[in-house]
């Protein structure tokens, strides 16, 4: 964990991250989709981090949550760069099907060599739209820690939606999900 | 071994670089079993750091803990090494890159990419053979006397642990990675110990001929990035001629390849479906490409394949997978994935009654699949 925690602080420091408190109530994520939170979360903000809004409870590396606003046709999940200038690049395509989209997460999540194992993916509705949910499990490569994350999606006009967290399965996954599933039923798209 | 016999030991094989194959092989003598090295020396600090992280690996998530594979290549290793054998433990692990490494206590790692890869027992002697070279030759320690910057020196350790991200490994086996004679040596070396225990010294070419297909296949041309071990050696094509010439001065011997291929099956699905999602697609249709010629009739990796091109969705990709996911049904015994990406295809083109047909079939085989639930949405909108 120690050697995470210093590739973390490089990469925080590197890409000049700032942390902000998100407050209780609706809450605005790009430009459009709304969420509404029960209780504060902690926001880190850098263009190093991606196209997502990243989120943590507990703080990073322990939790994750990823918040998507409207990804692009051709845009990539992940920050350029991530993982080295040779990494394989994960783009979102709006004709992708849910488990193309998810085969998308998991190929981010395994970059590092993690390993990942999808336990369900189910239709439901998303932020007022047809979409899908999933849940798995990710087993860390760089120090072994057992995460379990789930994660909701729909595509509307072309651009993807989502949020993704995760957690390690042990205490903090079960301490947060309700939170996550709330976070998730509660978003909304504006035209 | 002191540093003495260390250095007379290197003066010998710096003479067999330039001496003929079987002179080489005559003048070559296998060292004695090496006691453990005092903890006050630098080798005897290498060993306990390795040591260390071969705890970590044991308790390790990421190891294959199958009880018959495990001694299945722990054996060849052990008809490999001699009398080495009692202090060279192998270590199967989940990582769907070609690779294996040997550190210098004795501690091995394969990685299930280079399962997945290797045709044949010969074929994965020929690996072990090389790695067991490295460690009877005491590259390490070698590397080690050589490296002057400390930060450099735990780097290249980081090489032995399963610390760190598979693309830096990839990045740090290219900056510290033996010298180009030292893996000379452990080729011949690894040659003469595979001959020595039975098997045809040309499956060693073999195993570079094949991943030069799949080098070849990648458009960027950057081997490294699929695994460590084409960073650190010297180029395929080189090593593939110098293994042919020394193996053909050398014939005989067996390749077991129905044996490896039996013991390997169970796990080739979950290894296949690892290398699908690194999404490296041109070079795992090589991979496949080749499999497909060599063991025909193999409906797993024409599932693969048809995987592969569906995903990478190219154009007349759809096509091409959907040929193979049906030859793959044909011929039976085909992963019940077949028929859920069936359906999808069949979906995309609005074939309704096929595409209800084969996700029907999907569940009928995998009722308890994760994604059930999904596939149970499809059936219901493509209606009756």
């Amino acid at each position: 964990m120690n050697k995470l925690l210093v590739l973390l602080l490089v990469a925080l420091l590197g890409g000049c991250v700032s942390m902000a408190k998100v407050e209780t109530g609706e809450r605005a994520v790009g430009d459009r989709m709304t969420v509404t939170i029960e209780g504060p979360w902690n926001h880190l903000d850098s263009s190093s981090l991606g196209p997502a809004e990243t989120w943590t409870m507990e703080g990073l590396p322990v939790d994750q949550l990823l918040l998507y606003p409207g990804l692009k046709d051709g845009q990539a999940i992940h920050a350029r760069g991530q993982g080295g200038p040779n990494a394989k690049s994960f783009e979102f395509r709006a004709a992708m099907q849910p488990d193309e989209i998810v085969g998308l997460f998991e190929g981010m999540l395994t970059r590092d060599g993690s390993r990942f194992r999808l336990m369900r993916l189910e239709p439901v509705d998303f932020a007022g739209q047809k979409g899908f949910r999933f849940e798995y499990a990710l087993t860390r490569k760089v120090d072994n820690v057992q995460l379990l994350g789930l994660g909701y999606g729909t595509v509307s006009k072309g651009e993807l939606f989502a949020i993704v967290y995760t957690a390690p399965r042990l205490t903090f996954f079960a301490r947060h999900r309700d939170r996550v599933e709330q976070i998730a039923k509660s978003a909304r798209l504006k035209n | 071994m002191k540093r003495r016999q260390l250095l007379a030991a290197g003066g010998a094989c710096g003479a067999c670089l330039m001496s003929p194959w079987l002179g080489a092989q005559s003048e070559w003598q296998t060292p004695g079993r090496f006691p453990r090295p005092p903890l006050d020396t630098d080798e005897g600090g290498l060993w306990a750091l390795m040591d260390r992280e071969e705890t970590r690996l044991r308790r390790s998530p990421f190891v294959i803990r199958d009880p018959a594979l495990q001694a299945y290549v722990q054996a060849v290793a052990c008809k490999v090494a001699g009398p080495h054998c009692p202090d060279i433990r192998v270590h199967l692990v989940n990582t769907p890159l070609f690779n294996a490494s040997m550190a210098p206590n004795g501690m091995m790692q394969v990685w299930s990419g280079l399962l997945l890869r290797i045709e044949n027992e010969a074929q994965l002697a020929a690996i072990l053979g090389h790695e067991i070279g490295h460690y009877l030759q005491r590259h390490t320690v070698e590397r080690l006397r050589d490296t002057k910057s400390r930060t450099a020196f735990g780097q290249f350790l980081g090489l032995f642990g399963l610390v760190g991200a598979v693309g830096q490994l990839a990045m740090l086996a290219g900056m510290f990675s033996y010298s180009r004679e030292q893996e000379s040596e452990a080729d011949r070396i690894g040659l003469t110990l595979m001959r020595q225990a039975g098997y045809d010294a040309r499956e060693a070419a073999r195993v570079w001929d094949n991943l030069l297909l799949e080098i070849k296949a990648r458009k960027s041309g950057e081997a490294q990035n699929s695994s460590p071990m084409f960073a650190t050696h010297p180029s395929a094509e080189d090593r593939q001629k110098i293994l042919l010439q020394l193996a053909e001065a050398n014939p005989g011997g067996e390749a077991r390849e129905a044996h490896w291929q039996k013991t390997i099956k169970p796990f080739r699905h979950e290894w296949m479906l690892d290398e699908i999602k690194r999404r490296q697609f041109d070079e795992t249709l090589a991979l496949l490409n080749r499999m497909i010629a060599r063991f025909a009739g193999e409906a797993e990796f024409l599932f693969a394949r048809g995987e592969v091109l569906r995903l990478r969705d190219g154009e007349a990709d759809a096509d091409a997978a959907l040929k193979d996911y049906l030859a793959a049904a044909a011929v039976g015994g085909e992963p019940a994935e077949t028929h859920r990406s069936l359906g999808m295809i069949y979906r995309a083109r609005n074939q309704r009654t096929e595409a209800r047909t084969s996700f029907e079939r999907y569940l009928s085989i995998a009722p308890r699949a994760p994604d059930a639930a999904f596939i149970k949405n499809y059936i219901a909108e493509l209606g009756s």
